[in-house]
């Protein structure tokens, strides 16, 4: 059992070729320098430079986010002049009682579980890689690729508030207006695409090969 | 599959694992079949003949079923004697109108630009792979498209459409558009190309003339 990088060797993202490090130069000053992969001319890392700290600034970022996405209004349905701002919990409600709960449960799981457990999985994922833990990496590593898979689908409910605003607009008798909620709530979750982009699932093994216990 | 590694690897057929770095023989694979990191069961690499013809196939298909399902609405809405139509551009245009620029450039992107240019994209190298021409722009655009494969998001916006259409339901008439069965038609194209679509296969293609 040996990884690529201790044979010196440097996997390319896109086309998987192994490319040989440049004679000399050691695994670690590999950041220093910028190598292209020779099949595709990407550039090429043993380990992605600084995930660990750009994952940490874009979980703690879409954090901070998360809490305008969930208390301000995502749109604000107007009917004869009457406002009721609509918050992410809400729009799941109105499904519910509109009696459509297979609905009601897709727009539940994609706007509240998956923004929280994509969040708490990026951050147990970042502690333990911090403190180089050896605990279940093949399940720590699936969990991370479900993460990196299902968090997109989180974009559903800004495209019903896009498809809405544009659709329900009738004059005096009602319009849809979006709102800072949305806007916030956006944000989260291309924050925690990118992050789940820049974190490297390879950490959390590098960790196994330099324990002594292996 | 498991074997001794660190002897005989090969480095011209050798994998290393994307998400756990293992170095690995990959065994030669039949038709259909897969091969998975024995460490950490991700997927290393899968074989489908004739993956670049099909592709290409589908990738023209949808190119034409994308431009016909912009061409008519989607849905429309009948209220107080109104009619609504909302195309696939209506929501970007209508989030530009109500000051969310931001909103308005996801789903610019999200819903028109990506998807759009990930089609032409992957016509032109699969086009030119097909004729034998390797001009220098296809890995570039190849690795471009790869990397914002995530971010076409049409099958989403489909299930944003019907989330809408059963909120509105009681309270106006909503008609389904012409173009709603093409939209349908892309869904199902887009999600069969990206399975049929092997980046093995492309990748294969650029490597042959250098060793
Ligand atoms: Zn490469
Ligand atoms: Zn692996």
């Amino acid at each position: 059992m040996m990884t690529a990088r201790e044979a010196g060797l440097i996997s390319c993202h896109f086309c998987h070729n192994l490319n040989r490090l440049p004679s000399g130069q050691l695994p670690s000053e590999q950041d220093k320098a910028e190598l292209t992969c020779y099949v595709c001319g990407s550039v090429i890392h043993s380990r992605i430079p600084q995930s660990l700290s750009k994952t940490w600034a874009l979980v703690i970022a879409a954090m901070i986010l998360y809490i305008p996405a969930n208390v301000l209004p995502i749109m604000t349905v107007v009917m004869w002049g009457d406002g009721r701002p609509d918050n992410i919990m809400s729009g799941v409600m109105s499904l519910l009682h509109a009696d459509m709960w297979p609905l009601a449960l897709i727009v539940f799981l994609a706007s509240i579980v998956i923004p929280i457990a994509k969040l708490l999985t990026l951050l147990g994922l970042l502690i333990s890689v911090h403190f180089r833990s050896t605990w279940r990496p093949r399940e720590r590593t699936q969990l991370y690729r479900a993460t990196e898979f299902i968090g997109r689908w989180s974009m559903i409910d800004i495209f019903v508030i896009g498809i809405l605003v544009a659709l329900v607009q009738f004059g005096n008798a009602a319009t849809v207006t979006p709102g800072m909620g949305a806007l916030s709530f956006a944000a989260v979750v291309i924050l925690t695409m990118i992050a789940a982009h820049t974190f490297d699932p390879r950490l959390i093994w590098d960790a196994i090969e330099e324990s002594p216990n292996v | 599959m498991t074997r001794e590694l660190s002897g005989a690897l090969d480095y011209r057929t050798a994998r290393a694992c994307h998400e756990c770095d293992l170095l690995q023989q990959i065994p030669d694979l039949k038709n259909g079949e897969i091969a998975r990191c024995q460490r950490c069961g991700a997927l290393l690499k899968r074989v489908h003949k004739n993956s670049l013809d099909r592709s290409l196939a589908f990738a023209i298909t949808g190119l034409i079923l994308f431009l016909v399902a912009n061409l008519f609405p989607l849905i429309s809405l009948k209220a107080l004697g109104i009619a609504q139509h909302g195309n696939l551009i209506s929501a970007t245009i209508a989030l530009f109108d109500a000051d969310m620029p931001f909103l308005g450039m996801l789903m610019l992107f999200t819903t028109i630009l990506f998807p759009l240019f990930s089609l032409l994209g992957t016509i032109y190298v699969l086009l030119n792979i097909r004729m034998g021409r390797l001009t220098p722009a296809i890995a570039p655009l190849f690795r471009f498209l790869r990397s914002t494969d995530a971010w076409g998001m049409l099958e989403i916006f489909l299930l944003a459409l019907i989330v809408a259409a059963v909120k509105l339901v009681d309270l106006t008439e909503v008609i389904t558009g012409i173009s709603l069965y093409a939209f349908i038609l892309l869904i199902i194209t887009l999600a069969t190309l990206s399975l049929t679509l092997n980046p093995d296969d492309v990748w294969d293609h650029l490597r042959k003339p250098k060793s």
